[in-house]
């Protein structure tokens, strides 16, 4: 089960979730003007995925996924998000919604609340996805026997 | 060869880009880079795959940007990614956690987790669909009756069953240390297997795709069966900075081949070789043929171009070839006035050794001239 109030569980929820959602939660924490500063400036970046090929079970370099980091810190709380692509405000708002939480900030069970939705969205989405390619499931037969 | 600059007003180069952005405007609606992205996303994949940049948005600018043109798109996300700085190294992800969308095997008709079509249409006629003419799709598996499958299943990799009966040689030895990247170093001849397969992954999908076939056209040995071909979505993860935990950031599309190669002739205990390709994006061919040449490469040959690592590492990067290929078009007046100047010399000579040598007087012709300066 995915916990908001987990760290780690909270950064991929908010790495999953859409840029607009997260600029709102920032916009609802900042309104009250808590004092922030940034750690470090939401600016795309790059993760060298690497991948274990399954045969002789040595690593590889696949290639290059673009992602957009930040870090704030929050009437003393840090807080740090990465979302895919290059999504600036999405990655400063993540930063701030991550140390808000941290934080105990006073809009946290809404913030919660929007990220348990992303969960289930994404579990239902990819429960559907899974679910339309096993309609798909095929047995081949061989024709040997059928002369 | 000699290089010179050259000048053309800028003004004239300014109208011919001009021209060329004109070429994607037209009277209907402007395609989105969204619409790029949803609808065309074996160009976008292409795109990432050849510029070894997973980013399905920026790719689907980039093949806005460059008209369709995938290896122009590639060159594009490779020239962005070269002004960012690597914030880190992922995990090491291990293909089996592939959340699979489709998986084939050709080789066991009875695999463990079974055989998913998925998205395709490699069953179907290649006829063209005029319906799409009239741009009004609809979704055809609305009416779907799905059954609930819960949380997608790790699927066994076929590699894991062969080497369960033995069919297939354990690893040599661990391999310790980061793996070689050639985005960073040149690739040396021979070249480390982790280095073949970074440049495989990001080759151009054609010229993967041609060399694959020459080794099948009997131009190479290795003639494999495909163990198995997936399409899904591999985990992007990171060690958190605060926890310490591994957490995922997103996931790529990728696509996976693996092949078996049967050696029984080569070796005492006869025992599969193999082959694998893994890319990014949707594209089946490119990954099946990067595992006919993984497999071809590991023979380390100089009989046949395709298991040859030089050949191959050297010829199948979309980069190298675009770049090489494509400046042949630019100016290159010096080069060929002194090849001209070379030509006339030495039929000058030549002239004046038959004429050395002729008992006639007749005069020969004189050497066609062009209006070239030799100020160059």
């Amino acid at each position: 089960m995915v916990d908001p109030h987990d760290r780690s569980d909270r950064f991929e929820l908010i790495a999953a979730c859409e840029e607009a959602t997260l600029a709102r939660f920032a916009n609802d924490v900042l309104e009250a003007d808590p004092p922030l500063s940034v750690r470090q400036e939401p600016r795309p970046q790059l993760l060298m995925q690497q991948v274990q090929e399954p045969v002789q079970r040595r690593p590889f370099n696949l290639g290059e996924v673009l992602v957009t980091p930040a870090e704030v810190e929050l009437d003393g709380a840090r807080g740090f998000a990465m979302l895919p692509g290059k999504a600036e405000r999405g990655a400063l708002s993540g930063a701030i919604v991550d140390a808000a939480v941290a934080g105990g900030h006073e809009e946290t069970p809404s913030i919660v609340a929007g990220l348990e939705e992303v969960a289930d969205r994404r579990r239902e989405q990819r429960q559907r996805e899974w679910a339309e390619s096993k309609h798909t499931a095929v047995e081949f037969e061989t024709m040997e026997d059928q002369e | 060869m000699g290089y010179v600059a050259v000048t053309a007003g800028e003004e004239i180069i300014e109208r011919a880009e001009q021209l060329f952005e004109k070429q994607r405007i037209d009277e209907d609606e402007e395609l989105a880079v969204d619409q790029i992205d949803g609808q065309l996303s074996r160009l976008t994949g292409q795109a990432m795959s050849e510029g070894g940049l997973y980013a399905p948005q920026l790719a689907a600018l980039a093949v806005k940007q460059a008209q369709g043109d995938t290896v122009e798109a590639a060159f594009l996300l490779r020239a962005y990614r070269s002004t960012l700085e690597r914030f880190d190294e992922t995990e090491t992800i291990e293909p089996s956690e592939m959340i699979a969308s489709r998986r084939v095997s050709p080789a066991f008709k009875d695999v463990p987790g079974g055989q998913i079509l998925g998205a395709t249409k490699d069953y179907t006629q290649r006829l063209l669909d005029f319906d799409l003419l009239n741009g009004e799709s609809t979704d055809p598996t609305a009416g779907w009756d799905i059954d609930d499958e819960g949380d997608p299943e790790e699927l066994t990799n076929v590699t894991e069953l062969l080497r369960e009966e033995g069919l297939l040689h354990d690893p040599d030895e661990p391999v310790d240390g980061e793996p070689t990247d050639t985005t960073r170093e040149s690739v040396t001849h021979p070249p480390e297997r982790d280095a073949v397969l970074q440049e495989l992954a990001r080759g151009e999908t054609g010229a993967v795709t041609a060399l694959g076939y020459s080794a099948l056209r009997g131009y190479g040995q290795v003639h494999p069966t495909l163990a198995e071909v997936r399409v899904g979505r591999l985990p992007v993860r990171i060690t958190h900075p605060y926890t310490d935990e591994e957490v995922t950031v997103t996931h790529t599309e990728v696509t996976e081949s693996e092949a078996v190669v049967p050696v029984y002739e080569k070796r005492t205990d006869p025992q599969f070789a193999f082959g694998y390709g893994l890319t990014f994006g949707r594209n089946e061919r490119k990954a099946i043929g990067m595992t006919v040449l993984d497999a071809s490469i590991q023979l380390d040959s100089e009989d046949e171009p395709a298991e040859s690592p030089e050949f191959v590492l050297d010829t199948v990067d979309g980069m190298d070839s675009f770049g090489f290929i494509e400046h042949l078009k630019l100016p290159h007046y010096v080069t060929f006035q002194s090849i001209l100047d070379r030509i006339r010399s030495i039929r000058k000579r030549q002239q004046a050794g038959e004429e050395n040598n002729s008992p006639s007087d007749e005069q020969p012709a004189e050497p066609p001239t062009t209006g070239a300066s030799d100020d160059d």
